[in-house]
């Protein structure tokens, strides 16, 4: 798990090699011939030589067809409810985006696979692909097609002074519980321009530098409830929703978050979760 | 993103140091025939539309005496309309002329001071760029060689700034050539709160607002007439655009209602209209998205489907509903789920 670094770091390497998707002269739509090849390669720059099989219904992306805004697109990877207790890892992977790895969430012991969903910046029309990682090591992928374009260089934030103001702050919602032993569901905001490295100064000709968010780790009571690495195409002010199960489910606990950026800012906030009879 | 819109866009086009380099470097390999060619287009290049005289001008209504609208057409940018989509036009005094937005490209900024210029020889002493949308101020660049002021909210060079170059790409692909000349040109002065101009017996006063329709929305008021010139923070007809904040538009409106006005120019909408009644339309339409987004953030529909749910009764209401809509949701949507 802790190559994963290194591996954005090949998936980055990868690009150089492919030919990436800066902003630039229109190219040619890729023929499915293109599509295909190009995730061979995007999975051998990820995982190597490693066995990728066919998730079939054990992962499944959902996704709009067609996004309304390429800057915020949201995506849910959902894992069928027997797979998802084998689970320890899903990567977000979309392949024509200038950075095709988007996400790797790495799950902690009390995580639920079930669902996890960001916002992302999509480039151009592609697949994505999601990727299963379980304990013993196996790989299990899926593909959903997405149209969409432009959304790396699209602009940032509308009130600018805000997002200065706010930046590093963040919400949690917690959903109600069907049952109080349930998992609890939550979404995490976060404060972040999550710039993408892919924006033009108009006054100085240059790209706006990127300032994304490189780590963030979710506690509930001191337990991991996963960590991701990331980086520029989640979307400004970064969105997660997933879900926990609590060693005690009944009791009150603390949810904690801690971010670093890549300009190793460091931002933590924690929200106390009330106990289930109180609720 | 943004959200911007797509009939938001841009040219590459621009007359800068590395064009004129080339242009050099052409003279000095080519016959004298083409030099003269060269020098012609060069010449053309540099002074816009100085120097032309097949110059179509821009229909205008003179809505009251001094003050003249050309009618944008509701339809998304093109060719065809030469991003001519928007409310734009100018207020003539006893002294200057001031232009009040440019137009949505260099083709349409040009035909715009040709209207200007049917009607009067006084000089075009400001350009005000009332936001920073494509639409109302990529024709900016055809007012240069007249030296106005370019007068624009002091956030405007910062949003100029992150957006300039993306809404050229985008209006060089929706225009093609006849994006060509299209610039973005930085305001020389910048407003933060109230600018009050003079054109000659006619006093205008040029207010900043806090983010609404933008983050840098300026309106115009004409006070010989009575007249409030507002840009995009009043769409009539035309759905409106949410790129600033939804609260803060609202919260606007209460106190540019209360502004006593004969009539008021809308952005997008007919030339004029009554203030402020003309408001009405508009608020209702900020006001449903406002309740029916916070009630799917509440009953926790995600931002992909929010938009189903929100102001479906206000469909029948605006033009190019289903193109706008959507976005503004989520807008709005990424707006109110930090309350």
């Amino acid at each position: 798990m802790g190559v994963t670094s290194a591996m954005f770091g090949r998936a980055a390497l990868c690009l150089l090699v492919l030919g990436c998707t800066l902003p630039g002269p229109v190219r040619a739509e890729p023929t499915e011939a293109e599509r295909v090849a190009r995730w061979a390669d995007l999975r051998h720059a990820i995982f190597g030589d490693r066995a990728v099989e066919d998730a079939g219904d054990r992962v499944t992306i959902d996704a709009p067809v067609r996004a309304e805004d390429a800057a915020i697109v949201p995506v849910a990877i959902r894992v069928g409810e027997s797979f998802a207790p084998e689970v320890r890892g899903l990567y977000l992977v979309i392949d024509d985006n200038p950075s095709p790895l988007a996400a790797h969430f790495l799950l902690g012991p009390i995580a639920d696979a079930r669902e996890i969903a960001t916002r992302v910046r999509i480039d151009d029309y592609t697949y994505l692909h999601a990727v299963a990682e379980t304990a013993d090591g196996r790989l299990y992928a899926t593909a959903r097609f997405i149209k969409a374009a432009g959304g790396c260089s699209a602009p940032a934030s509308k009130d600018q002074a805000l997002a200065l103001q706010r930046l590093g702050k963040m919400k949690l919602s917690l959903a109600d519980r069907s049952r109080p032993d349930g998992p609890r569901k939550a979404k995490l905001l976060i404060s972040h321009p999550n710039s993408s490295g892919l924006q033009m100064d108009q006054a100085t000709r240059n790209y706006i530098p990127a300032d994304f968010i490189q780590t963030l780790d979710v506690t509930y009571n001191g337990q991991e409830v996963f960590r991701l690495e990331s980086d520029i195409t989640i979307s400004e002010d970064p969105s997660f929703e997933f879900s926990f199960r609590p060693s005690e489910p009944a009791a009150s606990g603390v949810v904690k978050a801690e971010v670093l950026d890549s300009n190793q800012r460091r931002f933590t906030q924690s929200w106390p979760v009330p106990a289930a009879e109180q609720m | 993103m943004p959200i911007p819109p797509r009939f938001w866009p841009g040219s590459e086009v621009r007359l800068e140091p590395r064009t004129a380099c080339r242009v050099a470097a052409h003279l000095f390999f080519s016959s004298i025939i083409r030099w003269r060619l060269g020098l012609a287009i060069a010449l053309a290049a540099a002074f816009g539309a100085a120097g032309r005289t097949d110059i179509l001008e821009l229909p205008v209504t003179e809505v009251v005496s001094g003050i003249f609208v050309h009618n944008g057409v509701h339809e998304e940018a093109s060719a065809a309309n030469e991003d001519g989509i928007a409310n734009i036009g100018f207020i003539i005094g006893n002294d200057a002329v001031a232009v009040i937005d440019p137009g949505g490209s260099f083709a349409e900024g040009r035909a715009l001071r040709a209207a200007v210029r049917a009607r009067t020889d006084r000089p075009i002493r400001y350009v005000i760029l009332t936001h920073i949308h494509p639409d109302h101020i990529l024709g900016a660049a055809a007012f240069r060689g007249d030296h106005p002021e370019f007068v624009g909210h002091d956030k405007l060079p910062g949003a100029l700034n992150q957006r300039g170059d993306y809404y050229l790409r985008r209006l060089r692909d929706a225009l093609g050539d006849e994006a060509n000349g299209s610039e973005v040109v930085l305001p020389t002065r910048l407003v933060a709160d109230r600018l009050e101009l003079d054109l000659g017996g006619r006093r205008l006063s040029v207010q900043a607002y806090r983010p609404a329709h933008t983050d840098n929305d300026l309106t115009v008021y004409d006070h010989e007439t009575r007249t409030f010139w507002l840009g995009d923070l009043l769409f009539v007809d035309r759905i409106p655009v949410i790129d600033g904040s939804l609260i803060g538009w609202l919260d606007q409106l209460n106190e540019l209602t209360a502004i006593p006005a004969e009539r008021a120019i809308p952005g997008h909408g007919p030339v004029s209209v009554p203030w402020p009644a003309g408001a009405a339309p508009e608020r209702r339409y900020l006001e449903a998205v406002v309740h029916d987004t916070r009630k799917a953030i509440k009953s926790g529909i995600g931002i992909a489907n929010a938009y189903r749910q929100v102001a479906n009764s206000e469909r029948g209401n605006w033009l190019l509903f289903d193109e706008y809509h959507p976005r503004n949701v989520t807008a709005a949507y990424k707006e109110l789920e930090w309350e």
